[in-house]
């Protein structure tokens, strides 16, 4: 996938491998099965805390009219105090309106943990970011981002769209390009 | 005969996701629920050879779960395995003496849990 800004994968990523065709599957068919918008984000939730462990999320949806990105859901953080533009800066942001994940794979803290990591996903519907999901935060006993963590990424770029904001969610959201403003 | 494994969480991707791994890598039966509650109830009806349970859960959690089967008769010795997002020591503890034999922490691997569950009930 592109926008990946580092080669430090996890080193349990050989041995996840079996597991990750299961993740994959499962994460593809709860989004598939998903029933109305607000199943679509507890399947997102659920993908995120279970598959990529971490508990502290949010979703922002790009507004096409005013071409700015506007909190629409987080869990575990409240978006409202959240500056997505200052985390990501400008340069960041036009990456993941061109469709790159950006990746932080963090440092670990003095007590071995792995601090900052987070990873900004956008959600497309064809050549358009419609949306962008945050992940700010991995639990404790997650040893940073993993090979495995960049198909999971990779599949809800592609799939989430849709169950989320509907088949017509291109239609209301904004264009990609410059002028991106928080 | 099939071991038996009851499998409980509340959120669908976690259940769909180990009892994919049960179905597809071992000879285990998966049999689920989706609360501590349900969880109590199934135990009794189904006699599983082990419970693997999330813990933070509605309408009953796994500890409180787990303190409940370990006080009735049918399901005093099945060994129940929690699956939690926390793995910290104090924490843990409080699973213990809830009545757990063991715990493994989210993102589940696949070949870690296998080897767990054979632990108790032998090759899958």
């Amino acid at each position: 996938m592109n926008g990946d800004n580092s080669n430090a994968y996890g080193a349990k990523a050989a041995a996840a491998e079996p597991t990750n065709d299961v993740r994959l599957r499962t994460a593809h068919n709860r989004l598939l099965e998903s029933s109305g918008q607000e199943d679509a984000i507890e399947a997102v939730r659920e993908i995120v805390a279970n598959f990529l462990g971490s508990e502290e999320m949010g979703l922002f949806r790009v507004d096409r009219r005013t071409k700015t990105f506007e909190a629409f859901w987080s869990f575990g953080i409240d978006l409202e105090e959240y500056d997505l533009l200052r985390t990501l800066g400008d340069v960041g942001l036009q990456r993941i309106m061109r469709g790159e994940c950006h990746i932080e794979f963090g440092v670990r803290d003095q007590a071995g943990a792995m601090a900052k990591a987070q990873a900004f996903i956008p959600i497309r519907v064809g050549d358009q970011t419609i949306a962008v999901l945050a992940i700010l935060r991995l639990l404790p006993q997650k040893a940073g981002f993993e090979r495995s963590d960049m198909e999971i990424f990779k599949l809800l770029s592609q799939e989430a769209a849709k169950p989320l904001f509907g088949p017509t969610s291109h239609e209301t959201t904004g264009r990609e390009g410059s002028g991106i403003r928080v | 005969m099939a071991k038996k494994i009851l499998v409980v969480d509340d959120s669908k991707t976690a259940l769909m996701m180990e009892r994919e791994i049960l179905e597809r890598r071992t000879t285990y039966q998966c049999v689920t629920a989706s609360d501590g509650q349900e969880a109590v109830e199934k135990a009794q009806q189904e006699h599983p050879d082990l419970i693997l349970m999330d813990v933070v859960m509605p309408r009953m959690n796994g500890f409180e779960a787990c303190k409940m089967m370990r006080q009735q008769p049918g399901t005093r010795e099945i060994p129940i395995v929690l699956v939690t997002t926390r793995g910290e020591e104090s924490y843990m503890e409080a699973g213990f003496q809830s009545g757990c034999n063991d715990y493994i922490t989210k993102p589940v691997n696949g070949t870690e849990l296998i080897a767990l569950l054979e632990s108790y009930l032998g090759k899958a």
